[in-house]
């Protein structure tokens, strides 16, 4: 068996003259979180629907677990599992019963007690799922997703809409999963999320991988470097490192480091100059950097908007 | 395959359960039904009945008999002319009450030989009590005062519809197809569109379960929630109106194969409508006009003729008249043929379901 436990290539969702998923190329290695970063629309839903055996590609070449997706559809059901996008489960049944519904829809099950204690839910066995909130529903979710003991499992923005505490218990319930050997595909538009849980990631807009590999890659890649900022160095700055290419940004003046040399060029010229300001820092360049620049959108508080 | 049925099959029971909504509709609602429609049309107030009377005899006799029938003060007397053909006059002007005088009436009377009055009624009616109760007395008055009490008037009772029927009689087979309908049509449409929008259908679209599955286990808890409607349909009839009905084979055939039926147009409704509300909206369309225009309150015969006509289109208007073909009338051969044609309409729904339900696909 090799390493990669799915392998798309050239892969095309066309819905009349939209193209949702316009050609995309993606390895999965076993035993990864494997993040696709996108805002609404850009087509991670389709993409992960594919792959999950309930939409048809137009075009492309995929192969999960060494099964062809247009032969093998129902081996790979057997050993994929599914959290969709915005699931509820039934509300009048309790989180144990729910579970076992979805367990007994499959001849191979994992053991609903152990699925319980995996998304750290023994308190809640005998709620009933409307009586949940939304970071407990998430979680029984994530343990429906692993009802017939996947080797794949898929997360379909298993995060949107939680507060920042009940996410980080979710990052924690799908870093078990990777730490119990299953493979993650997650979907998510927090920049967060895909940084700080993510083995690799996918930056995915307008159907289109724009963006490949592990954060600290990506980054590196695409983030253009690092950069100084002189705070509140305002007009005076300005002209003083116009030789640099200056950008401002209100009282702040960046520039960018393409050299060493260049801070101390800087600092130089800021001294020569007898500019006023209050403190020179060193910036690297984020997953939102990234993203901003690859993508022209805006972020508002690391979710990325329209 | 039988595990998955069953899990869906108990899912639903379990939920059910937990949800008095469902159980009031289920149970409390037909109860409800049957309780007000049996106290609006039994009751016997002090309001006037109509009683048509064809004097065939015109004679004085005669003459005095209507009078004391009018002096009774609880029937309006209408005459209906003596040359009218009963059966077309009926027809025509939806009559419920008809006494017939034969000719010879005041002649037997003067003679004292035995004498029959025909009284026809349909049974259905609320009236239909009330009016028998009438004549009655004022036959037994008449027979009094000619003769001493020997009965030489004696009142045949004929049916319009059928004989030694109640209202309620009517009633509880048509609340039973309603109560089919309704709890079909609402509870498919109702879990279809909210199991659709929970990503709950994509979910098991995941899973090896199929669409035959899904609808196994959907239509045999249907059969329960309305064998527990029927159930209290049935207990209800018997305490409160002492109604001595039973379901035979043929009416347990008929509400299974009418759960199948309207089962299947839920599923239709909901493949085309997805928004839980609307949803609610279409079926409450659609079983709306079938409630009223099917028969379950009122006869078919005592609607207008494009009425009549609309209501052999609609499938509950089947359902009806066969379960009245087999629970009233004792009326086999019309029972079958009511249940063939459900029966026919039920797979074509069902064919069409199969094909056009797809929860599997996007
Ligand atoms: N069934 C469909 N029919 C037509 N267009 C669709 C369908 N599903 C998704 N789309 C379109 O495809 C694009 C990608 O959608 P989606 O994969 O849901 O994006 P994401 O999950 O990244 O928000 C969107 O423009 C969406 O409107
Ligand atoms: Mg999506």
């Amino acid at each position: 068996m090799e390493d990669n436990v799915i392998t798309v290539r050239g892969l095309v969702k066309r819905y009349q003259d939209l193209i949702a998923v316009d050609g995309v190329d993606l390895d999965v290695r076993s035993g990864e979180i494997f993040s696709i970063l996108g805002p609404n629309g850009a087509g991670k839903t389709t993409t992960v629907e594919i792959l999950e055996c309930i939409r048809k590609a137009t075009e492309g070449e995929v192969t999960i677990l060494g099964h062809d997706l247009r032969t093998g559809g129902k081996e790979i059901r057997r050993q994929i599992g599914v959290l969709p996008q915005e699931f509820n489960a039934f509300d009048l049944l309790t989180v144990r019963e729910n579970i076992a519904f979805f367990a007994g829809m499959y001849d191979r099950q994992a053991d609903v007690d152990e699925l319980i204690s995996l998304v750290d839910l023994e308190h809640k066995r005998d709620t009933y799922f409307k009586n949940l909130s939304g970071g407990l529903k998430q979680r029984v979710g994530i343990a429906i997703a692993m009802v017939n003991d996947p080797r794949i499992v898929f997360l379909d923005e298993p995060t949107t809409g939680l507060d920042p505490g009940a996410r980080r218990e979710v990052w924690e319930v799908i870093r078990g999963l990777r730490a119990k050997g299953r493979t993650i595909i997650l979907t998510t538009h927090y920049m967060e999320e895909a940084e700080v849980l993510s083995d690799r990631l996918a930056i995915m807009n307008q159907g289109k991988f724009i963006a490949l590999g592990s954060p600290s890659e990506v980054v590196a890649q695409h983030g253009g470097g690092r950069t100084c900022v002189i705070r509140g160095g305002g007009e005076a700055a300005m002209r003083s490192l116009h030789d640099m290419g200056p950008e401002r940004d209100g009282d702040d003046v960046s520039v960018r480091i393409v050299h060493k040399e260049d801070l101390v060029s800087i600092v130089t010229a800021l001294n020569r100059d007898g500019v006023e300001y209050e403190e020179v820092m060193l910036k690297r360049p984020t997953l939102e950097d990234v993203f901003l620049k690859l993508t022209g959108k805006s972020i508002e508080g690391g979710e990325i908007s329209g | 395959m039988a595990n998955r049925v069953k899990m869906v099959f108990s899912g639903l029971a379990k939920q059910f359960f937990r949800s008095p909504g469902s159980v009031f509709w289920t149970i409390a609602f037909p109860v409800m039904l049957i309780l007000i429609f049996g106290a609006i049309f039994s009751g016997t107030g002090v309001s006037k009945y109509d009683l048509y009377v064809q004097d065939l005899d015109d004679s004085l006799v005669s003459g005095i008999y209507i009078d004391g029938l009018e002096a009774t003060g609880v029937l309006n007397i209408h005459e209906v002319p003596v040359n009218e053909d009963v059966d077309a006059f009926i027809e025509r002007n939806s009559v419920v009450n008809l006494l017939i005088i034969p000719a010879g009436f005041g002649q037997a009377l003067t003679s004292g030989s035995e004498i029959e009055v025909t009284l026809r009624q349909d049974s259905t009616a609320g009236s239909s009590r009330a009016v028998l109760a009438a004549v009655n007395a004022v036959t037994q008055q008449a027979n009094n005062e000619v003769t001493g009490g020997r009965e030489v008037i004696t009142v045949r009772s004929g049916s319009i519809v059928s004989e030694d029927l109640s209202f309620i009689d009517f009633f509880l087979p048509g609340t039973i197809g309603l109560m089919v309908m309704m709890i079909a049509v609402q509870s498919i449409v109702g879990y279809q569109t909210r199991f659709r929008n929970n990503g709950i259908f994509r979910k098991l679209a995941t899973t090896p379960m199929n669409n035959a599955e899904w609808l196994s286990g959907m239509m045999l808890w249907m059969l329960v929630m309305v064998a527990i409607s029927v159930a209290a349909i049935m207990v209800t009839g018997m305490l409160m109106y002492d109604v001595r009905m039973s379901l035979d084979l043929m009416a347990i055939a008929m509400i299974v194969v009418a759960t199948g039926l309207f089962t299947a147009i839920g599923m239709i409704i909901s493949q085309f409508v997805k928004d839980e509300e609307v949803a609610g909206t279409a079926a409450g369309a659609i079983t709306f006009p079938m409630m009223f225009l099917s028969g379950s309150f009122f006869p078919l015969e005592s609607m207008p003729e494009y009425l009549q006509a609309f209501a052999q289109v609609l499938p509950l208007t089947y359902v009806n008249n066969g379960l009245r073909d087999a629970m009233v009338y004792g009326n086999a051969s019309g029972a079958m043929d009511n249940l063939l044609i459900v029966l026919v309409m039920a797979v074509a729904f069902i064919v069409v379901t199969v094909a056009i339900s797809g929860w599997k696909k996007e």
